[in-house]
């Protein structure tokens, strides 16, 4: 493993312009966690609304018909794809802050030339939680 | 009706869960951490707490805990819905009494049939209110 402590040997103007690439994708990945909340806003305010007028068709059909049946199978699927916000933002998350983990281990190498320092975020454990590999259901398992 | 206490720190699943759940006919509370959900549980019953495992002040693993300490949770199923699939995870969230451990995505239709099969078991010995002292 590699000593978390040991110094970048890298010279000062290439550490500056690799700690700015590394903020640049942070910044990038703080948008796309909000667009993505955003979007996962919408869509699911859409699923609330769609859902509500199927139980209203529902409520007012003595006998729902098989199309009533589809809609709801379909509104099911949906419930299980909109889960994918949750699993994205802690992906990025996590990936956000090794990225500044990094950063800061760059900073504080330029800073300790002139005896100076920087504060390091702790890098996040590994593995990452999120470990899916696809959207597929998870498992369960009762103890 | 049943009444389950569903905690996430993330409002999308909140409200994917509480959609489920209600759909289903159950009766719902929403918590968004671990600190929020043992606010709710000073002034409500409830017949299961589900709860994700990573969130801010208190995750699930710790509200388990928590929970487990209080003698009117002591029999109650504690299930934990997370992106979390290592056993060590899981193994942590068996030793602090968790009923169960379902990763994320859920089906909807698989979390209702999970949460009718718990609430249906009876509770270890070792879990039931009153009999702690007993072993």
């Amino acid at each position: 493993m590699n000593d978390p402590n040991a110094d970048v040997c890298m010279t000062l103007p290439a550490r500056a312009e690799l700690q700015d690439h590394l903020l640049s994708a942070i910044h990038d990945l703080d948008r796309l966690h909000g667009l993505l909340a955003d979007a996962c806003a919408a869509l699911t305010a859409g699923f609330l609304g769609a859902t509500h007028e199927l139980q209203g068709l529902r409520a007012a059909r003595p006998a729902p018909g098989e199309e009533l049946g589809r809609a709801a199978l379909h509104l099911a699927a949906a419930a299980h794809a909109l889960q994918f916000q949750d699993l994205s933002a802690q992906l990025i998350a996590h990936t956000s802050q090794r990225l500044r983990h990094c950063a800061g281990r760059l900073a504080q190498a330029a800073f300790a030339d002139d005896d100076g320092e920087a504060v390091v975020e702790t890098a996040p454990p590994r593995p990452n939680p999120v470990t899916q590999q696809q959207f597929d259901t998870g498992t369960v398992e009762l103890f | 009706m049943h009444s389950i206490l569903a905690v996430d720190d993330s409002a999308s699943m909140r409200q994917m869960v509480s959609f489920t759940l209600r759909t289903a006919g159950y009766d719902v509370t929403e918590a968004v951490d671990g600190e929020d959900a043992l606010d709710k549980v000073r002034a409500h019953d409830f017949d299961l707490v589900l709860t994700d495992q990573n969130m801010p002040r208190l995750d699930g693993i710790g509200l388990t805990r928590a929970l487990r300490d209080t003698p009117k949770f002591k029999a109650t199923p504690i299930l934990i819905l997370t992106t979390e699939s290592s056993d060590q995870m899981k193994q942590a969230g068996r030793a602090a009494g968790a009923t169960g451990w379902l990763v994320k995505p859920f089906d909807p239709a698989r979390l209702i049939e999970v949460i009718g099969i718990v609430m249906r078991r009876p509770a270890p010995p070792a879990l039931r209110p009153g009999t702690e002292d007993r072993r």
